[in-house]
């Protein structure tokens, strides 16, 4: 099936009533949890995954992906409105946007950041099409050694960019991957540090797990101040119109953010957040007048918009074609799709194109549903963020419990989802990033059965491994990019913003 | 403090996690046997906690290491949530899910700052709501507890 027919295909799949129906929900649940700080797509993905167990692969992943990619629309609300990142992938853009508020353009901010975002989303979902079907013609021929290449690459490189020190994001992979060898062994049968639990045996769970780093913790940041309430500035309708100037200005940053977003959601790390740092240096670079930036700049909230969704459907990308997620967002849909039985990887486009095809038609007119919903729905959106934020911090715990114990019905999860929410909670306030556990946890099962069937192929040998022409250009391309940036950055002499640890 | 005790607590629990992977049968190269890839494993997480440990007591851990300390009403907030998040776990197989949930929600409303009326109020409200989402209409099988 070419694109144009498996799009076409798409299109069939996705305009069933259902389909739509969990469009419309996952959107609509990404832009809440956008607008709202504190809680985050993550958390939400990982809270509703349980309820997807009903319904039909395809629709599962329609409606998860639809809270992914509609978060980063919401997010921006909150930055330009508030002064509060609505979400991690929004903290650049309260730089330039909430000085635009502050100088009465409130309105022109939201819409750039609208359109920015759906136009790179629509890019982004054209980049997936292309780029998933010539990734997964070269996956076929991967074997394990490759398949090992690419998960102990994607940890290095993960940990290089998730920001903070590397050391602490070592510290979190070699937690992520011990955590992944408790249970069954995949191969022998044998239990491994269950201390004699059942419920171990099947592992620890990935969702609560989630759930506790991104829910919890987060709400236990919210719990410190106790009662809050944002001051929110009120947009009228009208004022919501660009003028022409700020549309010209838009134009090409729009056009930069969305493709550098794309291309570093291909690449495994907190991509949402990595591409509006990059995006926004460059369009500081490339400005005329550089020094404007932080005063109400429209360059500087196009640009971090596109670029941030064009990174979620970047994202994607490894998910749908090798069937290896790179970041926790990425890892709940693979755990949706999983659980329906099906594994997400070369053969699925061609296998289950209702899946593949009905999944990349969502996205399409999720993002039209989307440019609906925060542009002239905006002020609806924006009075959830007058809830009172102590009720609605119980509630999302309240939710988080419930939703951790409906996976499997087992006390079990309940613990790790208190566990890993106090200790999520602990690193935040370490400053340190959990998503290289979240990760290393996933990839860790995969990495350790490619290993083990990769050395059974090489007799042992570990040169054989690294030096098979395909798994040799893997590593090499992980070590080009863990090694490229900070010796080009060393020739130049200058150190690139970091960006800060995801919230 | 935090800094400091984080490391070493994941310190030793990579000794113990080495301690029992090299219990499991190891095989060999060739053919790595279930402890295998866990020693590996191991191996590297020893390594890095021993760094980060060592790089937290020369105070060498750069940015955000030191937690500022909280205010004291916002340490009493954050410890009654997780208090209340492992009382409900606690709970719930004996007193059943409506019951866990309104103590839960009425408990931590009430120490997060609102008033007696309002935190039983939406106590009972989200314990029920919830039950009949989840228990009625998703069909969780939550604990309906003794009564």
């Amino acid at each position: 099936m070419g694109p144009l027919d498996g799009l076409a295909y798409g299109f069939s799949i996705a305009l069933l009533p259902s389909n739509l129906f969990a469009c419309f929900v996952g959107v609509l649940v990404g832009t809440v949890v956008g607008v709202l700080p504190g809680i985050g797509p993550v958390g939400a993905m990982a809270l509703l995954l349980p309820s997807t167990f009903a319904m039909q692969p395809a629709t599962a992943l329609i409606m998860l992906a639809g809270i992914y990619y509609g978060a980063m629309y919401g997010g921006s609300t909150t930055s330009i409105l508030v002064n509060v990142p609505g979400e991690a992938g929004s903290v650049v853009t309260l730089l330039d946007g909430y000085q635009m508020t502050k100088k009465g353009r409130a309105g022109a901010a939201l819409t750039i950041a609208a359109v920015g975002s759906f136009v790179a989303g629509t890019i982004g979902v054209v980049g997936i099409m292309l780029a998933s079907g010539w990734l997964a013609d070269v996956a076929i021929q991967f074997g394990p050694p490759e398949y090992f290449a690419i998960t102990l690459g994607g940890i290095l490189l993960l940990s290089r960019l998730s920001g903070g020190s590397i050391l602490n994001a070592f510290v979190m992979v070699a937690l992520g991957l011990a955590l992944g060898t408790v249970g069954m062994d995949s191969i022998s049968a044998l239990r491994r540090f269950t201390f004699g639990s059942v419920q171990l045996a099947q592992g620890v769970e990935l969702v609560p797990v989630i759930m506790g780093v991104y829910g919890v913790a987060e709400v236990l940041l919210l719990a410190e101040e106790g009662i809050a309430k944002a001051q929110v500035a009120t947009v009228k309708l009208r004022e919501l119109l660009p003028t022409r100037e700020e549309w010209r200005r838009s134009t090409m940053p729009i056009a930069r953010g969305s493709v550098v977003g794309f291309l570093t959601g291909l690449v495994p790390g907190p991509a949402a957040v990595l591409s509006t740092f990059i995006a926004y240096t460059l369009e500081k670079r490339v400005s005329k007048t550089p020094e404007k930036f932080g005063t109400g700049m429209v360059e500087g909230v196009a640009g971090p918009e596109a670029a941030n969704n064009g990174a979620t459907a970047g994202a994607m990308v490894p998910l749908l074609s090798l069937g290896i997620p790179f970041s926790p967002a990425t890892a709940i849909l693979l755990g949706a799709l999983v659980v329906h039985g099906l594994q997400p990887g070369p053969l699925m486009i061609s296998q289950r194109p209702e899946v593949f095809w009905g999944f990349i038609a969502s996205m399409y007119i999720g993002n039209v549903m989307l440019l609906i919903l925060n542009l002239p729905l905006v002020s609806v959106f924006v009075t959830v963020l007058r809830l009172p934020q102590h009720v609605l911090a119980t509630l999302v715990l309240l939710l988080c419990l419930v939703g951790a114990f409906s996976l499997s019905n087992s006390y079990l999860d309940l613990w790790v989802l208190v566990i890993f929410g106090v200790f999520g909670y602990v690193l935040r306030k370490l400053s340190v990033d959990p998503s290289p556990m979240v990760v290393a946890l996933v990839l860790g099962p995969m990495m350790e059965k490619t290993l083990r069937q990769a050395l059974f192929l090489t007799r042992g040998s570990v040169v054989d491994l690294v030096t098979r022409p395909l798994s040799a250009a893997i590593f090499i391309l992980a070590a080009a990019a863990l090694f490229g940036p900070p010796l080009i950055r060393l020739a130049r002499g200058r150190r690139a913003p970091e960006p800060r640890p995801a919230r | 403090m935090l800094a400091r005790t984080v490391p070493l607590v994941l310190l030793a629990a990579s000794a113990v996690y080495l301690v029992l992977a090299l219990r499991l049968p190891f095989g060999s190269a060739a053919k790595p046997g279930a402890g295998f890839y866990p020693v590996l494993v191991a191996v590297f997480a020893l390594a890095v906690a021993l760094a980060a440990t060592a790089s937290a007591f020369r105070g060498a851990a750069e940015g955000g290491a030191g937690a500022e300390p909280l205010e004291p009403a916002a340490r009493r907030r954050v410890v009654i949530s997780v208090a209340a998040l492992a009382a409900f776990c606690l709970i719930l197989p004996w007193v059943g899910y409506p019951a866990a949930a309104f103590a839960f929600v009425a408990v931590v409303l009430r120490y997060l700052g609102a008033g007696w009326t309002a935190a039983l109020v939406t106590g009972v409200l989200s314990a029920a709501g919830s039950y009949g989402l989840f228990a009625s209409l998703l069909d969780v099988p939550l604990p309906r507890g003794p009564w």
